[in-house]
């Protein structure tokens, strides 16, 4: 005799879903944004502030001005592609020294206090010494995204990887996996919705040091953008680069780390309640 | 594939904790045929485990050695295949993709990986499980996959660590009678932990006793009744007896070693 499950595994999903109900979670967001926008128009209306507190219409016509000029998207298409060679770079490095802290547990004893020291260094303040390296360059944009990051994401990543279970590591030693296999067999997708999280961290650090940087120079960016819309000073501009930039991080967020980690979650049967 | 001769020769072990020296085994000696079924059953804190992990290659002994067709073995192999008390099936991978790990690792071609994993599971019956997730499944069924895991790999040494523990009472008879069957098919010579009496009793074609920490052999029961068995049969029922009179004699020992100490 065998046992019988009460039944079969909920495994196909619904066929006929629409995109409609793919988006539906984000009802409630766009709710907030129009509440959010209907207020402010309210305030603005009010007349505290007078020009020193542009509306949401006055943004929104600063917005498409930088638009038609090309300049938001030119600053857009250059923060972006910083963004993602910085923030590449830096989970690289970070990966390799989360892997050398927790392979050599003597020397990752050693270096986390200073790492993390590090990582609550100001990432601006490294600015002056890279423009002293690097000169006004690419070069020096990168470096202050990279070492504003790299630091919380090799602590973040040292911490997600000794989140594994030292039972998967026995039974996958067992089964004849070691070395490098074993890390990548083993460590790393059961560390993975730690390390998305880890990743995560990185990219919003990454993502403050980088606007940071193109605040203090930059010929070209959103950061630059952001700058030279306030020494005009064009008060309803500064605003919409403020919107774009959190717009831009809000979407990184969802698309790239919740997305992800749903879906690695959803796969150990950890679904998070919406 | 066969299974493999074992041989456990003065094996010890000893553990340094942050309150000093645990001794969880000593001078451990057992020769095992191969093929054959051999339980081992003690008290808790015996050094059950402890002794799988040697043979396993998983941890290193203080003191003796094992050999497998008398060669020593060094480090974990995947000759010799344990499956843990809770499973330990990796839950970022399907039924599929833990059954075939091992052979992954191996290099086998996916072919004769796909053939060899439908064919495992198949034998544990869970061929309409293929695709589910670990989660999904329920503790019999994960540790079926478990052995779908180990027995893939064709090990010439099955080791159970305690498989059965977690799961109820029902289940765990049913999965009793499914390694019976399991192991006369692949002819690997086993090794079997449980603190269960009777569950030694019923598996076991030689029962290990094991006394109280330090884990020593205290005694060998052989048991020569016919497979498949049961609990009802009068010769499990006589070798259960016996082992509980062993241990409870261990115990008082062990109880009256305390009294002296205080």
């Amino acid at each position: 005799m065998v046992e019988q499950p009460d039944q079969a595994p909920v495994v196909a999903r619904n066929p006929e879903r629409s995109l409609a109900w793919e988006f539906r979670h984000l009802v409630p967001m766009v709710a907030v944004a129009v509440v959010a926008v209907v207020v402010w128009d309210l305030i603005v209306r009010w007349g505290v502030w007078g020009i020193l507190f542009p509306g949401p219409t006055d943004v929104g016509h600063a917005l498409v001005v930088f638009w038609n000029s090309t300049r938001l998207v030119r600053a857009i298409a250059a923060t972006l592609r910083r963004l993602a060679v910085g923030f590449l770079m830096s989970l690289v490095l970070g990966a390799l020294l989360a892997f050398l802290m927790v392979r050599f547990a003597t020397f990752g004893k050693g270096i986390q206090p200073y790492i993390l020291g590090l990582q609550t260094f100001p990432s601006i303040a490294w600015v002056p010494l890279a423009l002293i390296w690097f000169g006004l360059s690419e070069t020096t944009l990168l470096f202050v995204t990279i070492i504003g990051s790299v630091f919380g994401v090799s602590i973040a990543f040292a911490d997600a990887l000794r989140t594994v279970p030292p039972l998967y590591l026995r039974a996958a030693r067992n089964m004849g996996s070691d070395g490098m296999d074993l890390i990548l067999r083993v460590t790393v997708p059961a560390a993975l919705p730690h390390l998305i999280s880890a990743a995560k961290v990185g990219w919003s650090f990454a993502w403050r040091s980088l606007i940071g940087a193109e605040l203090i120079f930059a010929t070209v960016g959103l950061g630059f953008l952001l700058e030279s819309a306030s020494s005009v000073p064009d008060i309803a501009g500064v605003m919409g680069v403020m919107i774009v930039i959190l717009v831009i991080g809000i979407v990184v967020d969802q698309l790239l780390f919740t997305k992800t980690q749903e879906w690695a979650n959803r796969r150990r049967g950890l679904v998070p309640h919406r | 594939m066969k299974g493999a001769a074992l041989k456990l020769v003065m094996l010890g072990k000893r553990f340094k904790g942050k309150s000093g020296e645990t001794e969880a085994l000593r001078d451990v000696n057992l020769q095992i045929r191969e093929g054959e079924f051999v339980t081992i059953v003690g008290p808790s804190g015996c050094g059950k485990s402890t002794l799988l992990s040697l043979v396993a290659g998983l941890e290193d002994a203080t003191t003796g050695w094992v050999e497998m067709d008398g060669k020593r073995v060094h480090g974990p192999g995947a000759d010799r295949i344990v499956v843990f008390q809770d499973a330990a099936l990796f839950p970022w991978l399907d039924v599929t993709g833990n059954v075939e790990f091992g052979l992954r690792v191996a290099r086998v071609p996916r072919r004769d990986r796909k053939e060899r994993v439908a064919r495992h599971l198949a034998t544990v019956q869970l061929e309409k499980f293929a695709h589910a997730r670990v989660h999904e499944l329920s503790g019999g069924m994960k540790q079926r996959v478990a052995l779908a895991r180990a027995l893939v790999l064709r090990p010439r040494v099955l080791l159970m660590d305690e498989p059965f523990a977690a799961l109820d009472v029902q289940i765990r008879e049913e999965m009793q009678s499914v390694v019976q069957d399991l192991w006369q098919r692949s002819g690997a010579t086993t090794l079997f932990v449980t603190h269960d009496v009777r569950e030694a009793a019923v598996l076991g074609d030689r029962i290990v006793v094991l006394s109280h920490r330090p884990g020593m052999v205290s005694q060998i029961l052989e048991n020569h009744a016919p497979r498949p068995r049961t609990l009802k049969d009068p010769a499990v029922e006589e070798v259960i007896r016996r082992s509980n009179e062993i241990l409870k004699a261990e115990v008082q020992w062990s109880n009256n070693q305390t009294k002296l100490l205080l």
